[in-house]
């Protein structure tokens, strides 16, 4: 168990000034049955008045719109988490699962994944419980590919990435839920930080029956204490933190700016 | 019945339909092209009896498809009790995650439905498909009723009919029903949309105002008009004719610069209706076509009363079993298409065609349904002023507020071409008015 406190800061600036900026985002971590969020505050800017709503994964969102010309769009959210406890089942019903069985078009599987899925099953994955196949599924994602920014976007399916063997945290995920799909095990993307300091981080949630267990292919290794969770959907497309449109014919550039650190004193171990 | 005065009018008519706008709008290799939509004087009549017995059935069709979806998107009982297989659901491409847990204004998803029939040569009406996301294509027998009336005074005295020009009224009783309070207004697409002769004229009928995406705005989680002047005027109810995907671009396809950001979470929240409801695309397909009549049964406990064309799921091994013995006689579909692409009939297979395409079904089993080639009822038509048998099809359209109210009239699509089954207007098909009998 530790206790943390992040702050996640995202800005865009914009070329020249743009107008009728509209926004969504899913950026505020929520309590869950392995972490408990004490403390969060957003900020917003231009400041205006958002919305706030709730999305079909369950995902908080805050949007609204800007009429006014704008260069600099800026979200900051920051706050306290307890991760690594385990609390009380919340929400999960049978009806949420299933969707979460089927691909999507970033996880639909070409030939490339049905050979490691293949792969996987020589290494007598059917033997093993559910928790221990996704783990080999895990490796096996984690040894296939090489990390590497730039080469992959958000449109890049699980099956261009594999074939790539290079990617970020999100490539990595969306290969992983490809192949428990496969086995039509319910899984679900994950949007979260990471302790230390960096981008945002995307892992995969499985369900094994009873609870979601969060498995990182990035990092190979399962999600523990050191992850605080944002949103989750089906793939990237469900659950990325910004989605805007405006008017104008600005480039737009952004900057992300993830800080987890552990709070002094506070942090024991039982 | 004798030969109607009306048939003599046919080119006046057409003119006249021509002068009005009547067109249909293609693209082919990308190229938007408008054509006239061709009119048959020679109307299809339906009996009485005959309609009232349709009446029922599509009331009952109707009122199923409507709680699929709103179960689907709801409890999922259906899928619970396994009478719908879930990956059926979920693989639909028209299934859509964002709309499960939302319930639209007074419960209503299928506000407008245009559902295709064709009666066999044994007299019996088969539902060919249900078309629940924007069916179109009302406005046309209406307004050539209007022309024929025009034109021919005299075929309308002499014999009984139901007046179809009422659909207006009908359309505005459902907007009115889910109305939540502000402007009624039709959403299109645009002048370069395959049905816009439609939009505006429903409009016009309907008395709503005909917008276009950039003339609405979300602002607080209510949905505005902004007029010329800048003025904002709250909407209660829109009639879009724009595709879910093209809707909103911060829920769906954000790439869309049509739609209108921020008016599905409007929505969400209850505070427009949208007509039709987002996501009901999940009971138009063509996989889950297959289901409808155990929908009635499981929803309604009532025995269906139209019967759907004999289908197999190729998702079912003793289907597969089927439809490979039977291969010839078959007409393979392919679910994620519409408007008569990705039909094949398999007797018109090359052997090489008929290999790799079974290859394909064995592969992708969920991607295709099969079905027996209906024998239906030819229906004249005039070409070159001599009568010609074609085949025809009736999109018959089912409205849907506390209770569903079946129009007495309806599309009746024939194909030009004299071998072709498939009369879709987007296939270059002509069209002719249904006349229902009041005595």
């Amino acid at each position: 168990m530790k206790d943390l406190r992040f702050h996640y800061h995202m800005d865009i600036e914009f070329s020249e000034p743009v107008c009728n900026h509209t926004y969504t985002l899913k950026c505020i971590p929520q309590t869950t049955q392995t972490q408990e969020i004490t403390e969060c505050t957003v900020q917003v800017l231009p400041a205006n008045k958002v919305q706030r709503g709730c999305d079909s994964f369950g995902n908080i969102m805050l949007y609204g719109n800007v009429e006014e010309e704008q260069t600099l769009f800026s979200v900051d959210v920051s706050g306290r988490a307890r991760t690594g406890i385990e609390r009380q089942e919340i929400g999960g019903r049978y009806t949420d699962l299933s969707i979460y069985k089927y691909q999507t078009p970033l996880t639909r599987p070409d030939s490339r994944l049905e050979e490691l899925y293949q792969k996987c099953a020589e290494d007598k994955t059917a033997e093993l419980s559910l928790a221990e196949k996704v783990r080999a599924y895990m490796k096996a994602v984690y040894e296939s590919m090489s990390y590497c920014k730039g080469v992959t976007g958000i449109a890049t399916t699980a099956g261009a990435a594999l074939s790539m063997g290079k990617g970020v945290c999100q490539d990595y995920a969306h290969i992983l839920l490809s192949l428990c799909r496969m086995d039509r095990i319910p899984a679900r993307y994950v949007v979260g930080m990471l302790l230390g300091e960096g981008e945002s981080h995307a892992w995969v949630e499985i369900f094994d029956g009873a609870r979601w267990m969060g498995f990182d292919p990035t990092n190979d290794l399962v999600a523990g204490d050191s992850h605080i969770k944002i949103s989750h959907g089906r793939d990237y497309q469900d659950c990325s933190i910004n989605r805007g449109v405006f008017t104008g014919q600005a480039k737009q550039q952004q900057r992300i700016l993830v800080e987890v650190t552990e709070t002094e004193g506070a942090s024991f171990s039982i | 019945m004798q030969e109607l005065k009306l048939t003599k009018q046919s080119e006046i008519v057409n003119e006249l339909l021509a002068r009005y706008g009547v067109k249909f709008g293609i693209y082919k290799n990308n190229v938007f092209k408008e054509q006239l939509f061709p009119f048959d004087t020679i109307p299809r009549v339906i009996e009485k009896e005959n309609f009232a017995h349709l009446e029922q059935g599509l009331k009952q069709r109707v009122m199923a498809l409507n709680c699929f979806i709103r179960d689907v998107y709801g409890e999922k009982k259906i899928i619970k009790d396994r009478v719908v297989p879930e990956e059926f659901v979920y693989i639909s491409s028209g299934f859509l995650a964002p709309c499960d847990g939302v319930t639209p204004p007074k419960g209503v998803y299928t506000h407008i439905a245009g559902i295709d029939l064709v009666q066999g040569k044994d007299g019996e009406w088969y539902i060919l498909e249900d078309n629940l996301r924007v069916p179109s294509g009302a406005s046309y027998p209406m307004i050539a009723r209007e022309l024929c009336r025009r034109s021919s005074p005299d075929t309308f005295e002499d014999n009984h009919i139901e007046d179809n020009r009422y659909y207006a009224k009908l359309l505005r009783w459902v907007m009115d029903y889910v109305n939540v309070g502000g402007h009624t207004v039709i959403l299109t697409p645009g002048r370069y949309n395959a049905a816009y002769f439609e939009h505006s004229y429903l409009a016009e009928k309907t008395g709503a105002h005909l917008v276009s995406g950039n003339e609405l705005m979300v602002e607080d989680d209510y949905l505005y008009f902004v007029d010329y002047t800048g003025k904002k005027e709250r909407v209660g109810a829109v009639y879009r004719r724009i595709s879910d995907e093209y809707l909103d671009p911060m829920t769906f396809k954000e790439e869309s610069v049509i739609g209108i950001p921020h008016i599905y979470d409007v929505y969400r929240k209850g505070n427009v209706a949208l007509l039709n409801a987002p996501g009901n695309g999940v009971a138009d397909d063509k996989g889950i076509y297959y289901f409808v009549p155990k929908m009635i049964r499981y929803y309604l406990g009532e025995e269906p009363i139209l019967q759907n064309a004999p289908t197999y799921l190729p998702f079912y091994e003793e289907d597969m079993k089927y439809i490979l013995e039977h291969f010839d006689d078959l007409v393979l579909k392919d679910v994620a298409e519409a408007g008569g692409y990705g039909v094949v009939f398999a007797n018109k297979m090359t052997r090489q065609e008929k290999e790799d395409f079974i290859s394909l079904l064995k592969k992708e089993p969920r991607r295709f349904i099969a079905q027996e080639v209906i024998d239906f009822m030819d229906i004249d038509i005039l070409e070159d002023g001599e009568k010609t048998p074609r085949k025809a099809d009736l999109r018959a359209f089912v409205l849907m507020a506390d209770e569903p109210l079946v129009w007495k009239s309806g599309l009746t699509r024939f194909s030009r071409n004299p071998d072709s089954f498939i009369v879709n207007s987007s296939q270059g098909g002509g069209f002719k008015d249904t006349w229902v009998l009041s005595q």
